[in-house]
């Protein structure tokens, strides 16, 4: 008996949606334009994540020595910045390897390379580059270095001039952000109102066929189950269209977004590897439906 | 199923809705197992009401209403669908489903309650010959008359075999020809032991039935004789 219900209630569902397919295709597609919307706002906020991350990964910190500042010195502003918790990394260059990066910089302006030959001394001193876990620790890190016997030996730092980007970067990455967070709370609500309201239609469409089968003795489970099916019938199509509709513009979109961010970021394999991802947003549009489903038929399953 | 001598027991019924109406007042009544009652009265005498309290479409304000021992006056919403299938109803407007055959809307019936397919293709067809529809069995409601619309009805409220039959003014629609057939056919069904409750306003019907008659009237029983005639 379960058997022959179980059946029955796949054929409604199926004749539901061959009955009203124009409202079951609205539905659907209303569906995927939601979840394409809402996965465009993902693989935004994924590049912009990835580029605020890149930006922070290249933003270091020089400290500049004299010339006059010895090894032991230097060691030793060395082994201070290394007590600091927020101190990522530390990388010490020698007077040697500084005056060979000016030279390689400045190989194609003559007049630098003979006033440094003209000196006939290498007049740089040693430079150590620090990189913190956070744009924002450096101010810490670096105010540490401004006591009058360390001010002898560092001529100065370049972090000063980065200061106001990093401010910048990380005052438009939390209006993105928290615009996006805005952005996407909104589409949700107007997605749930316009799937509630497609979804009553539907359901109001055959209020006469819903009276017919509670006159006749069918239970509420069974007038609710075919609606309950099409939900997850809506929900297995919608996520499988627009998951192709993704995968497909980001194969084609994957090849200008990594010259922009240089190798090593792939929109495709973040989505592959994060496939839970949609799972998630699956079961996010089977409730929306369900609950549309829920709270359309309520007044008509009433005795 | 139900098998009791007493087929409806209805004690104290009234029923007021929340504007104010009120629907029946202090109905007490009895019908036996087999019998064949007109219920009649004026529009708005709450005739209607009563069918509906019948079929737990609405639950009675005051009282008990007992089918075959079975009190429904407060039944359990997830029991209504096993009342219903004890109980065959018949509309005025017939409640057909325009989309399906004839076959298919009684086949309908028996789907709805899990009937296995092969069961479904043997009673269909018996239910067709009693309301005399075997041709018209791929037909569309839509090209039928109104009398084989509600033979059709009839058929459907038969599937489950039901100890009582509830037909809330079947012959509304009708003319006097169609009126008879379904009438004929309500006489047959109440000969193989169904217990047939006819809500009708139709004083010819009545009369020729020459069965028993409750006259309802502002809502409370004014008269109720075992052979009775139409009167308000």
């Amino acid at each position: 008996m379960i058997i022959y219900s179980a059946i029955r209630v796949v054929k409604f569902a199926v004749q539901n949606i061959w009955r009203n397919l124009g409202l079951s295709f609205m539905t659907v597609t209303i569906l995927i334009v939601t979840l394409l919307s809402f996965n465009v706002f993902l693989a935004m906020s994924v590049m912009t994540r990835f580029a605020v991350a890149t930006v922070k990964e290249k933003i270091d910190a020089g400290i500049y020595f004299s010339p006059e500042a010895t090894d032991q010195q230097v060691q030793e502003v060395q082994e201070f910045l290394r007590t600091f918790p927020e101190v990522k990394s530390l990388t010490l260059k020698t007077r040697v390897e500084v005056l060979t990066a000016f030279r390689e910089k400045h190989k194609n302006n003559p007049d630098i390379l003979a006033s440094l030959d003209e000196l006939g001394e290498n007049p740089l001193g040693p430079t150590i580059v620090v990189s913190t876990f956070e744009p924002g620790q450096y101010t810490a890190v670096l105010g540490a270095l401004n006591t009058p016997e360390l001010q002898k030996i560092i001529e100065g730092k370049t972090f000063d001039n980065n200061q106001g980007f990093i401010e910048r970067l990380q005052l438009i990455t939390k209006r993105v952000e928290q615009f996006m967070l805005g952005v996407s709370a909104l589409f949700i609500v107007i997605a749930f109102l316009i799937i509630f309201n497609t979804i009553r239609v539907a359901i109001y469409t055959q209020r006469e066929e819903i009276s017919i089968k509670k006159l006749v003795g069918a239970s509420n489970g069974f007038i609710r189950a075919p609606f309950l099916l099409n939900g997850v019938m809506y929900t297995v199509v919608s996520i499988g269209v627009a998951a192709g509709i993704i995968f497909a513009s980001l194969g084609f979109l994957d090849g200008y977004i990594q010259t922009v961010f240089n190798a090593g970021f792939s929109l495709t394999e973040y989505f592959r590897s994060h496939w839970l991802v949609f799972l998630y947003q699956a079961l996010g549009v089977l409730l929306l439906t369900w609950l549309s489903s829920g709270l359309a038929m309520r007044k008509y399953l009433r005795a | 199923m139900l098998y009791y001598s007493r087929m409806i027991t209805i004690k104290g019924v009234s029923k007021l809705y929340t504007d104010g109406t009120v629907g029946l007042k202090n109905i007490h009544l009895q019908i036996e197992a087999g019998e064949f009652a007109s219920i009649v009265g004026r529009s708005g005498s709450g005739k209607t009401t009563l069918a509906k309290l019948l079929i737990a479409e609405e639950s009675p304000t005051r009282g008990t209403i007992e089918i075959g021992g079975w009190n429904i006056s407060r039944i359990r919403q997830r029991d209504i669908p096993l009342l219903r299938r004890q109980i065959g109803v018949v509309f005025q407007d017939f409640k057909l489903l325009p989309s399906r055959t004839v076959f298919e809307n009684i086949a309908f019936a028996l789907q709805v309650a899990g009937a296995p397919p092969a069961h479904i293709r043997r009673v269909v067809p018996q239910l067709l010959e009693i309301v005399t529809l075997e041709d018209k069995a791929h037909k569309y409601p839509v090209q039928l008359s109104g009398g084989e619309q509600q033979r059709v009805v009839i058929a459907r409220a038969l599937v489950h075999r039901p100890k009582i039959i509830v037909a809330d003014e079947p012959t509304g629609n009708l003319d006097a020809i169609n009126t008879d057939e379904v009438i004929e056919i309500l006489k047959r069904i109440n000969r193989f032991g169904t217990t047939v409750l006819l809500v009708t306003h139709n004083r010819d019907i009545v009369n020729r039935l020459g069965k028993r008659v409750i006259v309802l009237e502002d809502g409370e029983v004014v008269s109720d004789v075992k052979h009775g005639k139409y009167r308000l």
